[in-house]
């Protein structure tokens, strides 16, 4: 083939490419099929991988149980951010408080400053002279290791989280979720 | 009989795609008889992925109670060709009245089986109200 049919040829085909590749803006499920995945960074997908597999090992323990009134006074305490990048970590931690309260066995002490203000208001009125404290504080730790040969890069995040029982001081649950993640560049799609 | 170049140069390309594509076989090796005794339950399958079906088939579901009430839920598979699969996974779990309940132990979770690999995947209802699950496959080729 001359090079003057190829160049036509060759416009005229280079175009459809582009076409094929392009898709247009639509709704997606989280954790789907078509999940991006990135190298460097923690994907939406690892935080509900993490929490999911956390709740279900939380769930069939009986660490949670052991209080004098039921249901369980959870507090989430702090998740150390040990990775390279800034991460909201209420992506793991909402998600685990609230399987906690939906599974009838614990709720978790409220954050809201408005609701701290009424209960003061409320022990005050009462003459109570102590409020209950938590049974047990939620931490925790998200820790990212990279491994490079070549262009390969294997990220690693490790979600790791603790059940510590505030009148012992023990951690009466503990647990590790590993994601890893391998490749040379981001892709759509596990 | 001789090969043309192209025959032998398409021989040695088909060897070397295999060999990308070959994965690991898994061996393994377990007690027996087995001291504990799983509760294998009855099951209805629906397979309209029948590659998925070979690649990650469904062996047995098991089911135990957790102390707090909780429906467990154990699934074994088997990857009965030579090639790795991924895929995703997700537990549906269902309340005494058949309605759905929704929450994050009902994620989509990744997963993967290598040649002739068995593996077990499990789940836990997110209430003790939940007495129904479904599990749900979707392959990652």
């Amino acid at each position: 083939m001359k090079a003057k049919h190829l160049f036509p040829l060759l416009t005229a085909v280079t175009p459809l490419f582009f076409t094929g590749c392009a898709t247009d803006a639509h709704y997606v499920q989280t954790g789907d099929k078509e999940q991006i995945i990135s190298l460097g960074q923690i994907n939406i997908q690892d935080y509900a991988t993490a929490a999911s597999l956390a709740v279900q090992k939380l769930l069939a323990t009986s660490a949670i149980d052991k209080v004098s009134a039921p249901p369980a006074l959870i507090e989430i305490s702090r998740i150390i951010n040990n990775t390279s990048q800034q991460v909201d970590t209420d992506l793991l931690t909402k998600k685990i408080s609230i399987a906690l309260l939906q599974s009838g066995r614990a709720v978790t002490k409220s954050v809201d400053e408005k609701a701290a203000g009424y209960v003061q208001e409320n022990a005050f009125l009462n003459d109570q002279k102590n409020t209950r404290l938590p049974d047990f504080t939620l931490s925790g730790k998200i820790i990212e290791t990279v491994d490079q040969a070549g262009d390969t890069r294997r990220t690693t995040y490790s979600f790791q989280l603790s059940l510590n029982d505030t009148r012992a001081g023990y951690q009466v649950w503990e647990d590790e979720e590993q994601i890893g993640k391998q490749g040379t560049r981001a892709t759509v799609g596990f | 009989m001789k090969m043309s170049s192209c025959q032998v140069l398409a021989l040695a390309l088909g060897v070397v795609a295999l060999a990308g594509c070959s994965t690991p076989m898994v061996n393994s090796v377990e007690n027996t008889p087995k001291a504990g005794q799983a509760y294998i339950i009855n099951d209805k399958r629906v397979i309209t992925d029948s590659s998925l079906g070979r690649s990650v088939a469904i062996v047995a579901v098991n089911t135990a109670t957790t102390p707090a009430g909780f429906l467990r839920a154990q699934v074994e598979l088997k990857n009965h060709t030579f090639f790795r699969q991924s895929f995703l996974y997700r537990f549906e779990w269902f309340d005494a009245s058949g309605m759905q309940v929704n929450n994050i132990v009902s994620a989509n979770l990744s997963d993967q089986l290598e040649g002739g690999e068995s593996k077990f995947i499990s789940g836990i209802a997110p209430t003790p109200d939940c007495k129904d699950f479904r599990v749900k496959f979707i392959s990652g080729n």
